[in-house]
C-alpha cells in the first residue's frame, strides 16, 4: 500500500471552520476532500420574517463579508419594491461594499496568507509555524513582518471609513433597501477621502510591492493549486436606479469563450454534502453516510466553477495568466489597488446633500433574484414572498462554489481540483503546500455553510 | 495572560477584534495577551495547532482564560460546529468548551451568540444551539454584541488581567459597558422627551416610532461609538436594534415595527419570549 490517508484539520488563517483530507500516493495528491464543518442554518431563520428585515440578519451570515449580504439583500429588496436608487445613493453604496472589499483583501493577504511564506515572530500567535520552505532574505522577511503589523492599522482605516457612513461594522446599519440613510455631507467625504488616501498609500507601498516580491521568490507557486480555468462572475459595483449597471462586467469564461450568466443555469447537489431531502424540505443530517461537508456542490450548465478576484480580473480583462495559486493572490492585490483609486474617484464624484433614500412601503413584487459579485466571487439571493413575510429564502455563496464537494458525477469543486495532482516533495512539507493553495481562495466557510429549508431551483431571470 | 479562542459563528466578533485601536491589535498581541490558539490568526495549521491546545490546557491549568465566539450547538452531540478532525474523531465546539472551561481561570463568552445563543439559537434553532452559559456550570463573563465593540471585549480582557473580574449585571455583562441603555444616553433623547418622532428613515428626530429598542439595549454606544469611536447606528440615522441583548435577534418581529407594536406582537403570540424579555 503506497496510498495514505491524511487528515488536514483545523486549517487555521480562514473565516470558518475548514477541515481537509487528502489521500497521497509517492509524494502526489490523488484525492482532496474539503469539508465545512460548521453549520448555522440563517435561511430557516428567514422563513416567516418580515422581508425588510434580510439586509440586517443575513449580514449576520459572515463577519468578514457583512455588507456583501447586505448589499445584495438590499438589491433584492430594490426589486420587491420597485425602488429608484438615486446616482449619489449608489456612489455610496459603492463606497461601502468597496472598503468592506479592502479590508478583507488586505487582512486576507496579511494575517490569512502571509505566515505561508513569511516567518513570523515566535511569539503567540505564531507559534509552532513550522513554515517549511521559507526563501526571503533576513531583510526582505523582517520587512513583511513589519507590514503586517501597519496592515492592522490599514484594514482598520478601511472599515473606519465604511463606519463613517454604516454607524458600524461588522453588521453596518445605513446601507438598506432604498438608498443609504446617511447624509454624504462635505466633513464625512473629506474625512474619508483622507482615509482613503491612506488606505491607498499602504496598498501601493506595501501590498503590491509585497506580492511581488513574494509572487518572485516563490516562483514555482504559479505552477501549483491549478483550476480547470472556468471563471464565473456576476459582476461587481451597481449603478442605475435599478441596480442594472454593473462598473465590472458578469461573465460565464469557458474554453476561452465568455458568455453572459443565466440563473436558470445554476444547480445544487447534495451527494456528499451532509443534508437530505425530505416533504420537499432540505435538513441537515451529520450523519449521512459518506457525506464530508456542510457546503454543497454548485454547478453552472453542469460543471463546476471559480470564482473571486481572478475570476472578475480575467473576464475583464485586467489580467492575464493562469489559474494557479500564485495567480489568485496576485489579482487580488491588483484588484485590492484599483478598487481604493475607485473609492477615490467615487468620493469626488458624491454630491454633498441629505440622505440619498427613498422606502416606498409595500412590495409590489412576490419573487426575486438578486445578484452580485463581491469579495470571494458571485453572490445571489432569492426569495418568495407571501404577502410581506418570507416563506423561502435561498443564498448561494462564493465559497460553495469553490469549496463545492463531489457532485453526482463524482466532479470536484476548483479547490479541490486545485489540490489535487499536487506534488509534495516531503511529508514535511504538506501542511505548508496544501496550505498555500487552500488560502489562496480566500475561503469563508461561514458563507459558505449558511443553507437550508429550500426546495426546487434557483429560478427566475436576471438582466445583466 | 494565555488565551484560547474557540470560535463557531460568523467571524463577525473576531473581524471586530481586528478593529481595535489604541491598543491596535498588534498592541495587544504584544503588551496584553498570549494568544495561544485562535482559528483565525494563529501562524500553526493542522496538528500543530492543535498540539497547541492540548498542551496550553495541561501547562496552563487553572491560569488561562477561554474566550468563546459563537453558540454551541446541542443537537447531534454538537456536530454542527466541528472545530478540528483528527483520524479519529470530531472535537466539536461543545466538546472544547466542555474540556477546557473546568481548566480556566476565566470563561468569557465573546458576543451575543457565545452569551445568548444570537441568531444562531433564532427559530426555528435547527442546531439546538446556546450560548456558554447553558452549557458549563460555573461563571461565565458575556461580552454581548453582535459584533461586540472592540473597546468591550479589549477592556474586558485588560479588567481581567490588571483588576480581577470586573463588576457584573444580572446577565454577566460588564456594567461598566452595558449597565445604562442607549435611550438613557441617546444623542435624539429630546426629541423623545419632547415627543418629536421620525417619519422615516433620515429624519433628524427619535426613532423610538420606527423601531428603535434603544429603551431596553443595555449598552454605551452614544458614548463609546463605534470603530475607533467614529459613529454609531442612531447617528447614522438607523435604528438600535438591541444585539447585546438577550432577546435581540431571537425574536421574529421585524425590526422596522415600531416598537409597541412589537410588544404586541411578542405577548400576543408568545409567551416564551415575554418570559425571557424580563430578565433583560
Amino acid at each position: 500500500m503506497t496510498k495514505k490517508r491524511i487528515v488536514f484539520s483545523p486549517v487555521t488563517r480562514l473565516s470558518g471552520l475548514l477541515s481537509v483530507e487528502v489521500v497521497e500516493d509517492r509524494g502526489i495528491i490523488v484525492e482532496a476532500k474539503a469539508s465545512g464543518t460548521l453549520f448555522r442554518g440563517i435561511e430557516a431563520i428567514m422563513k416567516g420574517r418580515h422581508i425588510t428585515d434580510a439586509v440586517y440578519l443575513t449580514q449576520r451570515v459572515c463577519g468578514i463579508c457583512s455588507l456583501a449580504h447586505g448589499a445584495v439583500a438590499s438589491y433584492l429588496l430594490d426589486e420587491l419594491y420597485d425602488h429608484d436608487i438615486s446616482e449619489n445613493a449608489q456612489y455610496l453604496r459603492n463606497i461601502m461594499l468597496a472598503a468592506d472589499i479592502l479590508q478583507n483583501h488586505i487582512r486576507h493577504f496579511y494575517f490569512f496568507s502571509l505566515p505561508d511564506y513569511v516567518k513570523m515572530p515566535e511569539q503567540p500567535p505564531f507559534l509552532n509555524q513550522n513554515l517549511t520552505d521559507h526563501r526571503l532574505s533576513p531583510q526582505d522577511n523582517a520587512r513583511l513582518v513589519e507590514h503586517y503589523f501597519r496592515a492592522i492599522v490599514a484594514s482598520q482605516e478601511a472599515h473606519q471609513l465604511l463606519t463613517v457612513f454604516g454607524g458600524k461594522i461588522p453588521n453596518q446599519h445605513s446601507y438598506v433597501h432604498g438608498g443609504v440613510a446617511v447624509a454624504p455631507t462635505a466633513d464625512k467625504i473629506n474625512q474619508c477621502l483622507a482615509l482613503i488616501y491612506s488606505v491607498h498609500s499602504f496598498v501601493k507601498e506595501c501590498l503590491m510591492p509585497d506580492t511581488e516580491l513574494i509572487a518572485n521568490v516563490y516562483r514555482n507557486c504559479f505552477t501549483i493549486g491549478n483550476t480547470p480555468g472556468r471563471f464565473l462572475s456576476f459582476g461587481m459595483f451597481r449603478f442605475g436606479p435599478k441596480n442594472q449597471y454593473s462598473l465590472w462586467r458578469s461573465g460565464v469564461l469557458a474554453g476561452g469563450q465568455l458568455s453572459v450568466p443565466e440563473i436558470h443555469l445554476i444547480s445544487e447537489d447534495i451527494t456528499n454534502s451532509w443534508y437530505v431531502r425530505a416533504d420537499g424540505q432540505e435538513l441537515p443530517s451529520p450523519y449521512k453516510p459518506a457525506a464530508y461537508s456542510y457546503i454543497k456542490s454548485v454547478q453552472y450548465a453542469g460543471q463546476t466553477y471559480e470564482m473571486g478576484p481572478l475570476a472578475r480580473m480575467v473576464i475583464n480583462g485586467f489580467y492575464r495568466g493562469g489559474t494557479s495559486s500564485m495567480d489568485r493572490i496576485y489579482a487580488r492585490a491588483m484588484e485590492t489597488l484599483l478598487i481604493t483609486e475607485l473609492v477615490i474617484d467615487w468620493l469626488k464624484k458624491l454630491v454633498p446633500g441629505p440622505p440619498p433614500i427613498h422606502q416606498k412601503k409595500v412590495p409590489v413584487k412576490e419573487h426575486a433574484v438578486a445578484t452580485t459579485d463581491v469579495m470571494r466571487g458571485a453572490l445571489l439571493h432569492s426569495v418568495r414572498l407571501k404577502g410581506e413575510q418570507v416563506e423561502e429564502y435561498k443564498m448561494i455563496t462564493p465559497t460553495t462554489w469553490n469549496f463545492s464537494p463531489k457532485n453526482n458525477k463524482g466532479q470536484s469543486g476548483p479547490a479541490e481540483s486545485a489540490l489535487t495532482g499536487t506534488v509534495i516533495p516531503g511529508p514535511d512539507m504538506l501542511y505548508t503546500i496544501l496550505g498555500r493553495i487552500i488560502r489562496s481562495f480566500d475561503p469563508c466557510i461561514n458563507c459558505g455553510t449558511h443553507v437550508l429549508d429550500a426546495k426546487g431551483d434557483v429560478t427566475g431571470k436576471m438582466v445583466f | 495572560m494565555p488565551k484560547p479562542s474557540i470560535n463557531s459563528d460568523s467571524g463577525d466578533n473576531n473581524i471586530a477584534f481586528m478593529n481595535t485601536t489604541y491598543p491596535y491589535m498588534g498592541q495587544v498581541f504584544s503588551g496584553l495577551i498570549d494568544l495561544l490558539y485562535s482559528n483565525t490568526f494563529m501562524a500553526a495549521q493542522g496538528k500543530d495547532a492543535l498540539n497547541i491546545l492540548e498542551q496550553g490546557a495541561t501547562e496552563l491549568r487553572g491560569k488561562f482564560t477561554l474566550v468563546v465566539e459563537g453558540a454551541i450547538p446541542l443537537k447531534d452531540n454538537g456536530l454542527y460546529t466541528v472545530i478540528a478532525r483528527t483520524e479519529n474523531y470530531s472535537l466539536t465546539a461543545l466538546d472544547a468548551v466542555t474540556w477546557l472551561g473546568p481548566l480556566a481561570k476565566y470563561v468569557v463568552a465573546l458576543g451575543t451568540c457565545a452569551s445568548f445563543g444570537g441568531v444562531s439559537a433564532a427559530r426555528p434553532n435547527v442546531t439546538g444551539s446556546v450560548g456558554v452559559r447553558n452549557v458549563l456550570k460555573r461563571e461565565v463573563i458575556n461580552v454581548s454584541g453582535c459584533p461586540v465593540n472592540p473597546d468591550w471585549f479589549v477592556a474586558t480582557l485588560a479588567h481581567l488581567l490588571l483588576y480581577g473580574t470586573p463588576e457584573l449585571d444580572n446577565l454577566n455583562r460588564p456594567t461598566l459597558f452595558y449597565g445604562f441603555t442607549v435611550h438613557r444616553h441617546c444623542q435624539r433623547r429630546s426629541y423623545f422627551d419632547q415627543g418629536q418622532f421620525a417619519e422615516k428613515l433620515g429624519d433628524i428626530e427619535c426613532m423610538f416610532s420606527l423601531g428603535c429598542v434603544g429603551p431596553r439595549t443595555g449598552a454605551d454606544c452614544p458614548y463609546r461609538q463605534w470603530i475607533n469611536h467614529v459613529n454609531w447606528p442612531v447617528r447614522a440615522n438607523t435604528l438600535a436594534l438591541a444585539v447585546p441583548m438577550k432577546i435581540s435577534l431571537t425574536v421574529p418581529h421585524p425590526f422596522l415595527r415600531p416598537y409597541q407594536k412589537k410588544m404586541r406582537l411578542r405577548i400576543k403570540n408568545n409567551q416564551l419570549f415575554l418570559r425571557e424579555e424580563q430578565d433583560d
